[in-house]
């Protein structure tokens, strides 16, 4: 009957006492955990045992069934042990050097692997960690992932810096590339997950490894650092599979060597994590690949698809349309950089909640109807990656596309865009039909090349109803048909192919509520990327023309040609006379009535300012009233400077 | 020193005085020379480029040749100002067109031109956290804020390249600023959010909706004061927050001071200002 010779206790115990009230000689509740006590322990210690230290001979066969009776009452199944290994006669193994075979694995026969089927079947992945302080590691990590793919490898380049401690032993296959800094130290990132590690002693008695080590033989601490990690991975139970390799400042040389040699064998370690050493040289074979490979042909390369995992926490905008409640669920997870954010969505509501409600993409390629608001930006779902929004351990905000009434949870609905679109027709409307001639004999109903491809690139944005959100003003104003919309508008009112009835109806939408004027500051699209900018341009675009249009009528007319007229006057911006001009006495009355006024005279004295400064927006006339301490500016400087700009360029001011 | 061409804004020298009050005093305790450029004009605010975006990149360029003379990068305290000289410096560095076209007028009409290359535009902020630092700054306080204090950018300068090395969509360099000085930043929602300053002539009730929304949730997340980077969008916060809380009907109560002034009252100037600060923060953004 094999007895236990290691019991040890795993993270995330939830301190119940079932252990400790079943075999209190062995296990002891503190705190924060269950502990294995010091006096069965060879090592003395009293912890969670994730060193390993083996129970004391006279206590093993006492205590093996009661210790097998607490982990299975263990309700998270944190308990774990080990059996003292057995010969085939019942007698206990000689526990010196244990030569394990290994396993014949099923091969299968396969036109592409040959006998190689079996260990590139399954799990492929390589984790590549790099301890670097100036870089050196790093690209030899990049590097060393590239060529892991020749293997069949699913290889990844992992920053120790940040890295979750407790994720090290989910890996199979590991290679770390580290160098040494100062007087034998950690590099500056790898110094966290090196504390944790010593701190936490985790079993890593699944992973093979092995190390590639840079220093520099002036100093005395020659490569400690990989040799730091390859005595730790082996206390705690790793296997290496290549010797570690000592670099020194020249280092190209021998991690080339290193990675010719380690990456065939790692590569040989199989979805179960077992090394099929007999399948080495067939893996170097394949790894060399044949003469098919296509050679590099120079400039082209590849962009890296694949991005590092990223442990990010989702918070996620959530709305129950029945119950009218609305809140914020709150997400630790751990996803691909490369994942987009509509593959994040669809993996929690497979995973965590099948009843989060998003608008999600049928097709490959963009969606503007996946659109929704992550960490501030107007972006669609399908397209954006996680590691374009957001660093490690970072946190992604996720709400529904502001301006449009939520569904349920992300998903909006876009009527108010389709309404306004259809009421406005900002479809082509030739007049009179194409075929027909204009008067000077040019044909109607088409176009120059030249106006069709600017028309097209001032078109050429990722969707209208995306753009409409990247407006400050869409969301609390419900008349304004939004940016996108405009933008189509303006474009439509500009294409040679349109009737003129038909232009004059884009001017006018452009024009009257709902149009471009109702915009409160262009400068909240602008930022929003290439297609916000382009949105911005199109519309002061339109503002321009329709200036010139509807001659500096209303209220945007007047506030343009007055601000630019001030300016030409003096050099700068006159306030008093601008509110004047463009609100008119009514306005200014206005201003009286509600309180602003008054803010206004008293703006200087709230800081403690001269009270003066306020009063003379009360007393002194022409002016009107307003926070302005000068009532008629002076002229800068060079004045004539301005005036004979503003002459060369724009006289109607 | 370190020396700067100095770009007050649209308003810095004329409705908003107590902006040239205390930056004046705060760049002198933090070894920053502020240099005149003399005969500088209005940017356009955005306002001119509607009617005539040439022109407004003319005057631009005109400052930027004023500043270049001088032998300095441009500094400024309005995030506003900072978006549209940014756009203006980074349309003349990229497009040649538009720099021979623009520097044509120039000539002509000023006798100077402008090579774009080396200049650069600062806001304040982004001086003071990457080129003086904030362990100078922190350094030079004399009066610890110990304020709740809240931050708002404004969209304007909140794009790639014109906020210095700060987030775009999630900027935190004010709230650096602010613990370095003594203060207790409060994060919220909306600190990079338009309140629709270049329409607070033109638009009424949105313009006053989007101006209560970054009250309301400044306050909400428990401010007693909000900070602005941006002169102009103080205007709307400050002398509007009484119309805008009516229409939005929203609590939008709120101690509103400029950028500049906050750090000058922890510089120890304008002691009596700082006083009356407090009190009001006290009464009002609790």
């Amino acid at each position: 009957m094999p007895t236990i010779t290691k019991v040890w206790i795993e993270e995330d115990c939830i301190t119940c006492d079932a252990c400790e009230d079943i075999l209190p000689e062995v296990f002891s509740i503190t705190d924060d955990s269950s502990f294995i006590k010091a006096e069965v322990r060879e090592d003395g210690k009293f912890d969670r045992n994730t060193g390993f230290s083996m129970i004391k001979p006279e206590f093993r066969a006492e205590y093996s069934d009661i210790i097998e009776e607490a982990a299975e009452a263990c309700p998270v199944e944190i308990i774990k042990f080990e059996y003292e290994a057995v010969e085939a006669d019942g007698a206990p193994a000689t526990p010196v050097e244990e030569i394990v075979e290994a396993t014949p694995v099923a091969i299968e026969t396969s036109a592409d692997d040959g006998v190689l089927a079996g260990v590139l079947a399954g799990d492929r992945s390589l984790a590549v960690f790099f301890g670097s302080q100036t870089g050196n590691a790093a690209g030899l990590a990049e590097k060393t992932v590239k060529m892991a793919a020749n293997f069949g490898l699913d290889a990844s380049v992992i920053d120790m810096d940040g890295y979750d401690q407790s994720r090290l032993s989910s890996h199979k296959r590991v290679l770390i590339i580290t160098s040494t800094w100062g007087e034998g130290e950690m590099p500056d990132n790898a110094e966290s997950l090196w504390i944790a590690t010593c701190a936490s002693n985790p079993s890593l008695s699944g992973i093979h490894y092995s190390i590639c080590a840079i220093g520099d033989t002036s100093y005395d601490e020659y490569c400690k650092a990989g040799h730091d990690w390859d005595g730790k991975f082996s206390d705690l139970g790793a296997t290496c599979i290549q010797a570690i390799q000592e670099c020194d400042v020249d280092f190209d040389e021998p991690w080339a060597q290193w990675v010719d040699q380690v990456l065939p064998r790692i590569a040989c370690v199989d979805a179960d994590g077992v090394f099929q050493e007999e399948l080495v040289e067939a893996m170097i074979a394949y790894g060399a690949g044949d003469e098919e490979v296509p050679a590099d042909d120079g400039d082209f390369s590849p962009g890296q698809i694949e991005q590092p995992e990223i442990s990010l926490t989702l918070k996620i905008f959530r709305y129950d349309p029945i119950k009218a409640q609305s809140g914020y669920d709150t997400v630790a997870c751990v996803l691909p950089g490369h994942a987009t954010i509509q593959d994040a969505l669809i993996a929690i509501a497979r995973e965590i909640d099948g009843s989060l409600t998003f608008n999600q993409g049928q097709i490959g390629g963009l969606s503007p109807l996946t659109g929704l608001k992550a960490n501030g930006r107007i972006v669609s779902a399908d397209t954006m990656r996680l590691c374009d929004l957001v660093a490690a351990d970072g946190t992604l905000t996720l709400e529904p596309l502001p301006g449009y009434e939520v569904v349920k949870d992300l998903m909006v609905s876009y009527d108010r865009y389709d309404t306004d679109r259809a009421n406005s027709k900002p479809w082509m409307v030739a007049d009179p039909r194409q075929g027909e001639r204009l008067a000077s004999g040019a044909p109607m109903g088409v176009m120059a090349s030249a106006k069709a491809t600017a028309l097209h690139a001032m078109a050429d944005v990722g969707g209208l109803q995306m753009i409409n959100s990247m407006s400050d003003t869409y969301m609390v104003d419900d008349n304004y048909s939004g940016p996108g919309l405009n933008l189509q508008r303006w474009v439509r009112s500009q294409d040679p192919r349109s009737g003129s009835g038909h232009q004059r109806s884009m001017f006018d939408l452009l024009q009257k509520n709902g149009g471009v004027w109702d915009e409160a500051d262009i400068s909240s699209i602008y930022r929003h990327g290439i297609d916000g900018a382009q949105a911005a341009d199109a519309l002061y675009a339109a503002r321009a023309r329709l200036l010139a249009e509807f001659k500096f009528t209303g209220k945007p007319g007047r506030m343009v040609k007055g601000y630019s007229r001030s300016v030409k006057l003096t050099g700068n911006v006159n306030e008093t006379s601008l509110y004047r001009s463009v609100l008119g006495p009514l306005g200014l009355g206005s201003n009286i009535m509600n309180g602003v006024s008054l803010r206004m005279m008293l703006g200087f004295t709230r800081n403690g300012g001269p009270m003066m400064r306020g009063f003379q927006g009360m007393l002194a006339p022409p002016a009107g009233i307003g926070k302005i301490p000068d009532m008629i500016n002076f002229k800068v400087d060079n004045h004539h400077e301005i005036v004979a700009i503003f002459n060369k360029l724009d006289r109607r001011f | 020193m370190v020396k700067y061409s100095y770009y007050p804004g649209n308003v810095a020298r004329q409705a908003s005085q107590e902006v040239e009050d205390t930056i004046q005093p705060l760049a002198k305790s933090l070894g920053i020379e502020l240099i005149e450029m003399i005969g500088y004009s209005s940017d356009g605010g955005d306002i001119i480029k509607q009617g005539n975006p040439e022109l407004q990149l003319a005057l631009n360029a005109r400052n930027f040749a004023i500043a270049q003379r001088n032998g300095h990068n441009i500094i400024t305290p309005c995030a506003s100002a900072q978006g549209i000289m940014f756009e203006a410096l980074t349309t003349l560095q990229n497009d040649p067109i538009a720099l021979a076209k623009t520097n044509r007028v120039l000539e002509d009409t000023t006798g100077m031109t402008l090579d774009p290359s080396t200049l650069e535009t600062n806001h304040l902020l982004h001086i003071l956290v990457d080129e003086i630092g904030l362990d100078k700054v922190e350094a030079a306080v004399v009066n610890q804020l110990d304020l709740d204090i809240a931050c708002y950018y404004g969209p304007h300068m909140q794009r790639e390249g014109a906020c210095g090395n700060d987030d775009v969509w999630n900027p935190n360099y004010m709230e650096k600023l602010i613990t370095a000085l003594g203060g207790r930043p409060v994060d919220f929602p909306s600190k990079t959010m338009s309140v629709g300053n270049p329409s607070l002539l033109t638009l009424g009730e949105s313009v006053m909706k989007m101006t209560a929304k970054v009250l309301a949730d400044s306050k909400k997340a428990g401010a007693q004061v909000l900070v602005s980077a941006c002169t102009l969008s103080h205007y709307n916060l400050d002398s509007y927050q009484g119309k805008a809380g009516r229409i939005a009907k929203l609590d939008t109560a709120l101690p509103v001071v400029n950028l500049t002034e906050i750090i000058a009252f922890a510089l120890g100037h304008h002691i009596d200002r700082f006083a009356q600060l407090r009190t009001r923060a006290l009464i009002i953004g609790s």
